[in-house]
């Protein structure tokens, strides 16, 4: 049967979502199970080697952004990084105002609305037809009372990149905290927090072939912030918690493969993905790709196929063992096109018909072809069902952009 | 959505049943119809799901049944089933048709995609009426 068949070829590409472990990640992270299990805190021999495994971690990823040590603060993951970074900065001003764009994770958007709720205002700048804030509308949003600026480097969505280091030297000049989503950067793209002007940047491990469950928040030195996780402390008082010491030792592990490999994967990973985008192209009329052609994530592909639902392509796909993910969500009750495609101004039928295709370490060629081959009968099956679709006699000639 | 902005339904395998990836893969009855003795047509407010069917009628039964939606993928195999289920069926019993029947014919569908049985069977019904109407204003 169709299915089964499929079964024995599986193809991963929602690298965006997780990514699995570098073998060397895994390794590195073994003895730190059952062997090296002290608490980091404990003065024995047993803690003491915990603890200076977390530091080898720590100073790893430091030297990787060219930062101090003390500057990284652990946390459980992208979402309490940003939500520390954004309270932390907001409760140590007490009252203010912040800037953000519309088109942020929720960790952030919905950490705004908290804040807002305990009586902080919050700007929600919009993006332009490409997904990229305008660096002069965060200038003009500007007040004497705002204390922070949050703006994503990259959206996870349609792998967008945003200007950052001309929010930065607004930043700068008038002297605002910048906070930095940079899960769908680091590791993937550069990052460079004093030429970019960045005070604050979450970033992950699992989004880089480490492990789940751990992240980090750079703090600039000087940068006044207060604690959201209470007890211990640990992390230099900023992060109560015992360390979770696998999980740090993978991540920084992770984060030196990728010192190593960055370069020519973002290379080798942007062919792939132009590859798909060109063979889907040229097969499969009225489809158009979203986000900037220029300033964008290497292996991120956001597609939309007009007039058919991503939910049923993500499922035909799923079904030929093709893992990708869909711009909307449809489940009882809830409509949901993404909110990133809607503040990008994308039409609604198209934007229900987007699937996000993102590519990573295990991706080849063949692969690419194989899923170009695939998605074809799938939406041409989906369109000669559907009541809106009309068929058009040239294929080449529709509105792709 | 999650941290990436991904879809749900990961592991939906698992909830469906062979019979409605069958009809997932490959529907029966889907496309337009020369003059239709009924047209009827359903949406789910939700998400916008969409079913319109088209009627054949003969005798008072549906002698053909084609469909064309705009959905997820239970829909599409819900209308695929639901085309086969009724053939032949009479009109006044389509009238009345249940989500659950179809339902039934998929060998069930999880709570948040229920709705896709739903629409269907809502389709079906307005194309009965649809036709019933047309023949009782003819008279």
């Amino acid at each position: 049967m169709e299915g089964e068949q499929a079964m024995s070829r599986r193809i991963y590409l929602d690298h965006n979502a997780s990514t699995p472990l570098h073998p060397e990640v895994l390794a590195e992270m073994l003895p730190f199970f059952s062997e090296v299990f002290g608490n980091p805190s404990s003065v024995h021999a047993f803690g003491r080697a915990a603890r200076e495994a977390v530091d080898v971690a720590r100073e790893r990823i430091a030297r990787f952004l060219a930062v101090r040590p003390d500057e990284i603060v652990f946390t459980s993951g992208g979402t309490e990084s940003d939500n520390f970074g954004l309270k932390g900065l907001a409760r140590a001003r007490g009252r203010g105002h912040l800037i953000t764009s519309r088109i942020e994770h929720h960790a952030i958007l919905r950490t705004g609305e908290a804040l807002e709720a305990q009586g902080f205002e919050v700007t929600y700048l919009p993006v332009d037809e490409s997904g990229r804030v305008d660096p002069d509308d965060v200038k003009r949003a500007l007040r004497p009372e705002t204390i922070a600026i949050s703006v994503m480097h990259a959206n996870s969505e349609v792998g967008t990149v945003q200007p950052v280091a001309e929010i930065g030297a607004i930043a700068r000049e008038h002297k605002v905290p910048f906070h930095v989503d940079a899960v769908q950067t680091f590791g993937k793209v550069p990052v460079d927090v004093d030429a970019t002007g960045i005070d604050l940047l979450s970033f992950s491990g699992h989004k880089i072939y480490g492990p789940k469950g751990v992240a980090g928040l750079y703090v600039r030195r000087g940068t006044k912030m207060v604690a959201i996780q209470h007890g211990g402390e640990h992390e230099r008082r900023r992060r109560a918690g015992t360390e979770n010491v696998p999980g740090i030792v993978g991540f920084g592990k992770a984060v030196e493969v990728r010192a190593r490999e960055m370069q020519a994967e973002a290379g080798r990973l942007s062919a792939l993905r132009d590859r798909l985008w060109e063979g889907i192209r040229a097969r499969v009329p009225e489809v158009r790709l979203n986000g900037h052609r220029v300033h964008r994530l290497p292996g991120t592909a956001n597609i939309v196929f007009r007039q058919v639902e991503s939910e049923s392509i993500v499922l035909g796909l799923d079904l030929k063992g093709i893992a990708v993910s869909a711009g909307s969500a449809c489940t009882s009750g809830n409509v949901e096109p993404s909110y990133v495609l809607v503040a990008m101004g994308v039409p609604i039928d198209w934007a229900m018909g987007a699937v996000r295709f993102s590519l990573g370490r295990s991706t080849t060629a063949e692969d690419i072809d194989h899923v170009i081959e695939s998605i074809e009968p799938i939406v041409r099956r989906l369109r000669e069902a559907s009541p809106a679709w009309r068929a058009t006699a040239a294929p080449a000639a529709t509105g792709t952009v | 959505m999650a941290r990436d902005g991904g879809a749900r339904g990961h592991g939906d395998r698992v909830r469906y049943s062979p019979v409605l990836v069958d009809h997932f893969l490959h529907p029966r009855n889907a496309g337009l119809m020369r003059e239709p003795d009924g047209v009827g047509e359903d949406e789910y407010e939700g998400c916008g799901d969409l079913a319109r069917f088209y009627l054949r009628v003969r005798a008072r039964r549906a002698a053909e049944v084609r469909f064309q939606t705009y959905g997820c993928g239970p829909t599409i195999a819900a209308a695929s089933a639901a085309s086969e289920l009724v053939g032949g069926r009479a009109i006044e019993d389509l009238v009345n048709l249940k989500a659950e029947e179809i339902e039934r014919v998929l060998e069930g569908l999880p709570e948040d995609r229920k709705h896709a049985a739903d629409v269907v069977a809502g389709a079906l019904r307005a194309a009965a009426l649809d036709y019933l109407r047309r023949r009782d204003a003819d008279v």
